[in-house]
């Protein structure tokens, strides 16, 4: 039982961490420029090639480039019932599902408030999910790799164009394909067509049709394998189907399992090796890294612990309580609540909590998922986040908030280099010294970029958290009662700032076809709220970063002395992970406390 | 500005082409080639020849001849994949898998050890007290608001059931309407908790069930009556009994068995699982075939065992069996079942 529960979540970050190593020398040889293009390939960048850009050119670039995209992407949902491979006529979502499902393409969210395989033709999964897939993940990196020519202070930050041309072809497209092909071999579909029909082996066990004829079973299929590499790849995490990398098709094996969760790790992991090659600080990275792994570690370890080798505490006994209520003082209120003992179900729960999750992966496979998929701001899903045990869910709610235990492509570490520049600030401010990083000089203007792009994050989480938690938007989503129900708008705000996109499923946010008969009530709300709020937690983070890095590419860099804070070895490890814990907890706990903490103490069963 | 724009754009254009057009189409064809039946669904052909369906989605079954696969929150609507979405602390979560469970459950131990626990449930409920007060459908109902009224939309015939209620019991509709000014036209399932207590008054120790019966016509007509036993009784009223009965031993049932997958359509069930659903399946083909039962059983359990598997060979994970590939073994091996 130990190894059944142990042996995967080490398997995985050993491995990704294995990979990391030579793919970060890789992608460092590629974003360097080293390579010698074929003819072929060297036309397409003459033509993309702009010339060097300096930081605001960069930017500006990125935007217009986003616009652009946004554009394209709406028109393609927009135009999907006049599109091909779209059989059984499946018309255009409602405008509001399109605005907030653009979005969350474009940002790298992949936050569904639709259903894959109820709502979108093949075309569409093609044209609109690959294509956001790779170009959104490009673009997180693209940043990230200005930010570093910036801190080194290179002459020009590249050219964004380049940049994604780069990033795509000679990183992602072969890395996809061959991911694709191991998921083809293990039995995801990889067709143009779009379902089967089917007699059931019993017949007439799926029910009877209005003339009495046996109900047919209808199969999705699609162009699955394509989609879904690029999708864990890019930590995009939208999946083809609704129920994501838990659907058979999607995710069929233990060991397509295994290659899925691996997928979404490697490029983040070999991002922050990438950071310390390209700047000449190995060590630096190093130490980062392992910051980031102790971290992860530390969120499987929870989610594992408290979800597989616990059993649901909705089907377990409980014992009678009774709880004071603090401060209930004036005699006319009560002041104690007594919660009566709850007999347990004949339940074999040796497993862990079943509910939500699926026989074939393995035993820790759905609590491990859980807990990386926003980690590494990926957001696929490969179990019901609603169904885990309540306490466990904290750890992928963690992932969200803190946004960078490794975190999304480009973007996570991203975030960890804010938390570097407060964390030496802060460093620097309790030893009288002026902070350096790099051997540049933190001033007021570097640490206010960084304190903006830190704290958008929180906001944007908590302000529509609780405005949709007093709103009837959000009793009206919320599908399970107390605070579960707080639990599943928190979550939703959370995944949309920190670009994630899983979700506690149950939230009522789909509005499906604009002619829908009876969509969920604050579907409109949800979509536009959730929209607005990935679109700021993106970009404010990516451009505020950008002018910080060239703000301090611009210093002189200062010699290394007895005095420099070093920022490579164990004393700067611990205080990272201090700055990151004490900053996530002061912004968060209070959220949490509400939600699962609140749900996990008791009692239960409760509604009904 | 017009420069960034144009590049843009023929960004867009080139990574359309390769990602969207070049990529997926050497992905298919490679597919196609390589690995027909994987790229195309995992169909499995029935004994006509056509294909019953996907080795990778689960299909229901409902005799008992068959194994059964997971229950699924999408109904196997393999085009509509969904959770429960149930969070542990909701009751509607523990009452589901209540439900499931008080039909099958047996004694793990005392005198009536392997004995099934259902009978008792219904010469419980027949004694119409919970925790020593009268009248268990009525605090049902009181405790549980939301079971009640979707007892009353759930089906047709409750609904029209409860509005002949209401028009032969105007009195307990004009109190629920003085003590719910809000509501100016009751539906039926806003009078679902009135109308269980005044029918657990008037009916002590049953519940409204469908009744079959012969009509004049000689064909069965169903009916919803009073009953005291069946399986609405043994389903709905496990979990009460279980908190008046909090000592008895009862088997404990493979979690899998009750709880739903997060697609609603995993294929595959754990060895355990099937093991338990044996005791069902088993007897049931040596009725159909009138064979011997231990050696029906035999057969089953070598056919089960040759065909499970585990992830990573065990290393991460205990056996499971695929649902669908065993039960078109079993069609194939004895035929159709009854």
């Amino acid at each position: 039982m130990f190894m059944q529960t142990w042996l995967l979540p080490f398997a995985l970050l050993a491995t990704a961490t294995i990979v990391a190593f030579p793919l970060s020398r890789y992608m460092a040889w590629i974003m360097d420029g080293k390579y010698r293009p074929l003819p072929v390939m060297g036309w397409f960048e003459k033509r993309l090639d702009s010339g060097p850009q300096n930081w605001k050119q960069y930017i500006g670039s990125l935007l217009l480039f986003n616009t652009v995209l946004f554009v394209f992407g709406y028109l393609v949902l927009m135009l999907q019932p006049f599109m091909p491979l779209n059989p059984d006529g499946k018309t255009m979502l409602a405008p509001s599902t399109i605005f907030n499902s653009v979005i969350s393409f474009m940002t790298n969210t992949n936050l569904q408030h639709y259903s894959g395989d109820q709502h979108l033709s093949n075309f569409s999964q093609i044209f609109f999910c690959i294509s956001n897939m790779y170009i959104s993940a490009a673009i997180g990196l693209c940043a990230l790799v200005a930010i570093i020519r910036a801190l080194r202070s290179d002459s020009s930050l590249g050219n964004f164009f380049v940049d994604m041309w780069r990033v795509l072809i000679y990183m992602f497209v072969p890395v996809a394909f061959l991911f694709a092909f191991i998921f083809i071999t293990q039995g995801s579909p990889m067709t143009f067509k779009s379902f089967h029909q089917v007699s059931t082996l019993e017949p007439a066990a799926m029910g009877t049709t209005d003339k009495g004829e046996a109900k047919q079973q209808t199969i999705v299929v699609g162009p699955v394998a394509a989609l879904e590499s690029i999708k864990m790849l890019g930590t995009n995490g939208g999946g083809f189907y609704g129920m994501n990398s838990a659907h058979p098709f999607e995710n069929p094996t233990a060991l397509s399992n295994f290659f899925n969760t691996l997928a979404m790790m490697i490029f983040p992991f070999a991002l922050v090796i990438m950071y310390g090659r390209m700047l000449g600080r190995m060590r630096h990275s190093y130490v980062i890294f392992i910051v980031m792994l102790a971290l992860m570690a530390g969120t499987v370890v929870w989610s594992v612990h408290y979800d597989t080798l616990k059993p649901n505490p909705g089907l377990t006994a409980h014992a009678a309580r009774t709880l004071e209520i603090p401060g209930a003082k004036a005699s006319d209120v009560k002041k104690s609540v007594t919660f009566a003992a709850v007999a347990g179900l004949p339940v074999d729960q040796h497993l862990g909590n079943l509910e939500g999750k699926e026989m074939r992966f393995g035993t820790s496979a759905g609590a491990t998922f859980d807990a990386l998929t926003t980690d590494v701001t990926c957001g696929a899903v490969n179990a019901e986040e609603d169904s885990l045990n309540p306490i466990a869910a904290l750890a992928p709610m963690v992932g969200m908030w803190i946004n960078s235990i490794y975190g999304g492509k480009g973007v996570g570490m991203i975030n960890m280099l804010l938390y570097i520049i407060i964390g030496i600030f802060i460093a620097g401010m309790m030893v009288g010294r002026t902070p350096e990083y790099l051997g540049k000089k933190i001033e007021a203007r570097e640490v206010k970029l960084a304190a903006i792009a830190v704290l958008v994050h929180p906001f944007m989480i908590l302000a529509p958290t609780a405005l949709f938690a007093v709103m009837h938007w959000g009793v009206d989503a919320v599908s399970n009662p107390g605070a579960h129900g707080f639990s599943q708008i928190l979550y939703q705000f959370s995944s949309a700032s920190a670009n994630n996109g899983s979700a506690f499923d149950g939230l009522g946010v789909t509005y499906g076809f604009y002619n829908a008969t009876s969509p969920a009530p604050s579907a409109v709300a949800f979509d536009i709220a959730a929209g607005l709020v990935m679109l700021f937690s993106r970009f404010l983070p990516i451009i505020a970063p950008i002018a910080m890095a060239a703000y301090l590419g611009a210093k002189k860099t200062s010699p290394v002395g007895l005095g420099t804070l070093r920022d490579d070895d164990a004393t700067f490890g611990l205080f990272l992970l201090a700055t990151i814990l004490i900053i996530g907890a002061l912004l968060f706990l209070p959220a949490a406390a509400l939600g699962p903490i609140a749900e996990h103490l008791g009692p239960f069963p409760v509604g009904g | 500005m017009f420069k960034i724009f144009s590049k843009s754009i023929l960004l867009i254009v080139f990574s359309v082409v390769i990602c969207c057009i070049l990529y997926p189409i050497a992905l298919w064809a490679v597919g196609q080639v390589l690995f027909p039946s994987q790229s195309n669904g995992s169909m499995l052909m029935g004994p006509d020849g056509k294909p019953v369906g996907s080795r990778l989605i689960a299909q229901p079954f409902t005799k008992d001849e068959y194994f059964q696969p997971r229950p699924s929150a999408a109904s196997y609507d393999a085009s509509a994949s969904a959770s429960s979405s149930l969070a542990g602390s909701n009751y509607a979560l523990r009452d589901r898998v209540a439900r499931t469970l008080g039909p099958i459950v047996a004694y793990r131990s005392g005198p009536k050890a392997g004995q099934p626990v259902a009978p008792d449930i219904e010469q419980w409920f027949q004694k119409d007290k919970f925790q020593g007060a009268p009248h268990i459908v009525a605090q049902w109902a009181d405790m549980h608001n939301s079971l009640a009224q979707a007892w009353v939309t759930s089906d047709a015939t409750h609904t029209a059931y409860v509005s002949a209620w209401a028009k032969t019991h105007p009195k307990d509709v004009a109190q629920f309407m003085k003590d719910n000014p809000a509501v100016s036209q009751p539906k039926e399932a806003d009078l679902a908790v009135t109308f269980f207590k005044s029918f657990s008054a008037e009916n002590a120790g049953k519940f409204p069930s469908v009744v079959t019966r012969k009509g004049k016509d000689g064909k069965p007509q169903t009916t919803i009556e009073p009953v005291t036993a069946g399986s609405d009784i043994q389903s709905i009223f496990f979990d009460m009994w279980r908190q008046d009965h909090a000592d008895a031993d009862i088997q404990d049932i493979p979690g899998d068995l009750v709880t739903t997958s997060a697609s609603g359509l995993d294929p595959h069930i754990s060895l355990q699982n099937a093991e338990f659903q044996l005791d069902r399946v088993a007897p049931k083909w040596a009725a159909d075939l009138k064979r011997d039962q231990a050696e029906v059983r035999k057969e089953i359990e070598q056919i089960l065992q040759k065909n499970a598997s585990a992830a990573w060979n065990g290393l991460i994970g205990e056996k499971f069996v695929n649902v669908l590939e065993i039960n078109l073994k079993l069609r194939n091996k004895y035929g159709e079942p009854r």
